[in-house]
C-alpha cells in the first residue's frame, strides 16, 4: 500500500469536486458528528452548577446526542462555565490544545462574554474569544438549562450546515491568540503541544500563522522532554 | 475551673500588662489592642498560660490615610469558649516595597500559611517565616493587590480589552430615542 501513495484528485480551481456522491458524504458526515458530541465541561465558575441538570433526567442533553467526557483527548466539545482567571485560562488552553480536532469552545455565563461581574477584577481575563476561538456564547447570569440546550442545539445547527469552523481559526491565525496569550502569561509561555506542526498536518498554516509573537515563542521554546518515572517506597 | 473563670482569671491578669487596650466585646470576644514590640510575647503568654492554642487566622486591614497596617489575630481557647483578636499596627512604609514584620510561626505552626498569603496579598514581610513564596497568585507580577493605592480599575483598563457589544435590538431602541442610560463603558471611565 505503501507504494501507492496519495491518488491525487484533480479539481478546478473554483469548482466542485467532480464526484457527485462527495457532497453526499460530507453531510452525512457532518449530521453524523453534530449527533454525537462529547463534552468536556471546565467548571470553572458559577455556570456549572446548571449543567448537572442539563445533562441529566431534568432536561436530558443525551436525547440530543452530547454526553459529558472524562479526557480533552476523547471529547469535542470544550464547555468554559464561568469567569477564567488567568492561572486558570493557563489550564484551560492546555487542556483546548490536547483536545482532537475538530474541536468546539462553548464559552457560558456573562463572564466569558466580557468579563461578567468580575470586570473589575485583577485576576480574571475577560474575553474568552481572545485566547480560544470560541464556537458559541451562551449569555447569562447564570444560563437556564434551556438555554444551555439552546446554545447546543445552535453548535449542532453550525456543524450541521458546515459552519463550524472556529477550530481551523486557531490553527489560521495562531500568531494572534498566541500574542494574547504571551501578554498575560509573558514572553516565556510555552504549551507542550505543537501547534504549528498541527497547522502544518491540517493543511491549515496560513501567513497569519506566523508573526511577530510565534518567533518570541520559537526563541523562548525549551525542547520537551519526557517526565522521569520515579517509584518511591 | 470552669470556662467563667477562666474568662475571670484572664481579664485581671490583661489588666495587669501596661500598654495593651483589652476590651471585652462579650461573654466569649476579647479584643485586645497591643503594641507591635509586645504582640509576639502576649501570644506566648496567650498560647503557653491561657490556653489559646488554636491561631484561626491573621487578618490584615490597609489604612493608607494613617500610613499603617493592622494586623489582627485571632487566637481561640476550648477551654474558655472564647475568641481572642490582638490588634497591632505597624507602619505602611510606603517609600520602601514592603512593610516589615516578625513572623510568629516559632509559637503557631498555622501562622506560616496566613503571613505568606498576607506578604502576597499586602506585601509585608514577615522575618524567619519560613515559605515566602508565591502561593496562590502564582501568575502575577504586579503590586500586591489588596493594597487600597493598588488601582484595580486601572489594572483591568490598561491590561484587558472589553468585547464591542451593539446588537440590532439596542440600536433599533436607540434609533427610537431609548437604549442603555448609562452606557457601561462610561462607568468604568
Amino acid at each position: 500500500m505503501s507504494k501507492i501513495g496519495n491518488i491525487p484528485v484533480n479539481a478546478q480551481a473554483g469548482k466542485k469536486r467532480t464526484n457527485p456522491l462527495a457532497g453526499v458524504f460530507d453531510e452525512l458526515v457532518q449530521f453524523c458528528q453534530s449527533r454525537s458530541m462529547f463534552m468536556l465541561h471546565y467548571c470553572t465558575g458559577c455556570g456549572a452548577i446548571e449543567l448537572p441538570p442539563a445533562m441529566t433526567s431534568r432536561f436530558d442533553m443525551e436525547r440530543l446526542g452530547i454526553q459529558p467526557m472524562v479526557t480533552p483527548r476523547q471529547a469535542d466539545i470544550l464547555l468554559v462555565t464561568g469567569y477564567v482567571s488567568v492561572k486558570t485560562l493557563k489550564r484551560v488552553i492546555l487542556t483546548y490544545e490536547q483536545m482532537q480536532s475538530p474541536k468546539y469552545v462553548i464559552g457560558i455565563c456573562s463572564c466569558t462574554v466580557n468579563g461578567g461581574m468580575y470586570w473589575q477584577s485583577y485576576a480574571t481575563a475577560k474575553v474568552l474569544n481572545e485566547y480560544l476561538p470560541v464556537d458559541v456564547y451562551i449569555a447569562g447570569c447564570m444560563p437556564r438549562p434551556e438555554a444551555v440546550i439552546e446554545g447546543m442545539r445552535r453548535l449542532m445547527r453550525n456543524i450541521e450546515e458546515g459552519k463550524g469552523h472556529a477550530w481551523k481559526d486557531y490553527f489560521q491565525r495562531y500568531d494572534y491568540y498566541l500574542g494574547n496569550q504571551q501578554h498575560l502569561f509573558g514572553d516565556d509561555w510555552q504549551t507542550p503541544t505543537d501547534i504549528i506542526g498541527e497547522a502544518r498536518h491540517y493543511g491549515l498554516e496560513t501567513e497569519q500563522t506566523y508573526g511577530e509573537h510565534t518567533r518570541i515563542l520559537e526563541q523562548h521554546q525549551q525542547p520537551l522532554e519526557p517526565h522521569k518515572m520515579r517509584i518511591k517506597f | 475551673m470552669n470556662c467563667e473563670e477562666i474568662n475571670l482569671w484572664l481579664d485581671t491578669l490583661l489588666a495587669e500588662i501596661e500598654e495593651i487596650e483589652v476590651t471585652r466585646k462579650s461573654e466569649r470576644r476579647v479584643r485586645v489592642d497591643v503594641p507591635a514590640s509586645s504582640l509576639p510575647a502576649l501570644l506566648e503568654l496567650l498560647k503557653g498560660k491561657a490556653s489559646y492554642v488554636h491561631l484561626s487566622a491573621i487578618s490584615c486591614v490597609d489604612w493608607p490615610d494613617d500610613e499603617e497596617f493592622e494586623l489582627v489575630y485571632h487566637c481561640w481557647s476550648y477551654e474558655a469558649k472564647s475568641l481572642l483578636s490582638a490588634h497591632t499596627r505597624i507602619p505602611r512604609n510606603s517609600a520602601q516595597e514592603f512593610a516589615h514584620y516578625v513572623s510568629v510561626y516559632d509559637i503557631y505552626k498555622p501562622a506560616a500559611f496566613f503571613e505568606r498569603d498576607i506578604y502576597e496579598m499586602y506585601g509585608i514581610y514577615f522575618e524567619s517565616s519560613p515559605y515566602m513564596e508565591k502561593f496562590i497568585l502564582t501568575e502575577w507580577n504586579g503590586p500586591p493587590p489588596m493594597r487600597k493605592d493598588f488601582d484595580a480599575e486601572q489594572y483591568v483598563n490598561d491590561t484587558f480589552n472589553w468585547a464591542d457589544y451593539h446588537p440590532q435590538w439596542l440600536q433599533e431602541l436607540e434609533e427610537d430615542g431609548g437604549g442603555i442610560a448609562v452606557r457601561p463603558e462610561d462607568i468604568r471611565l
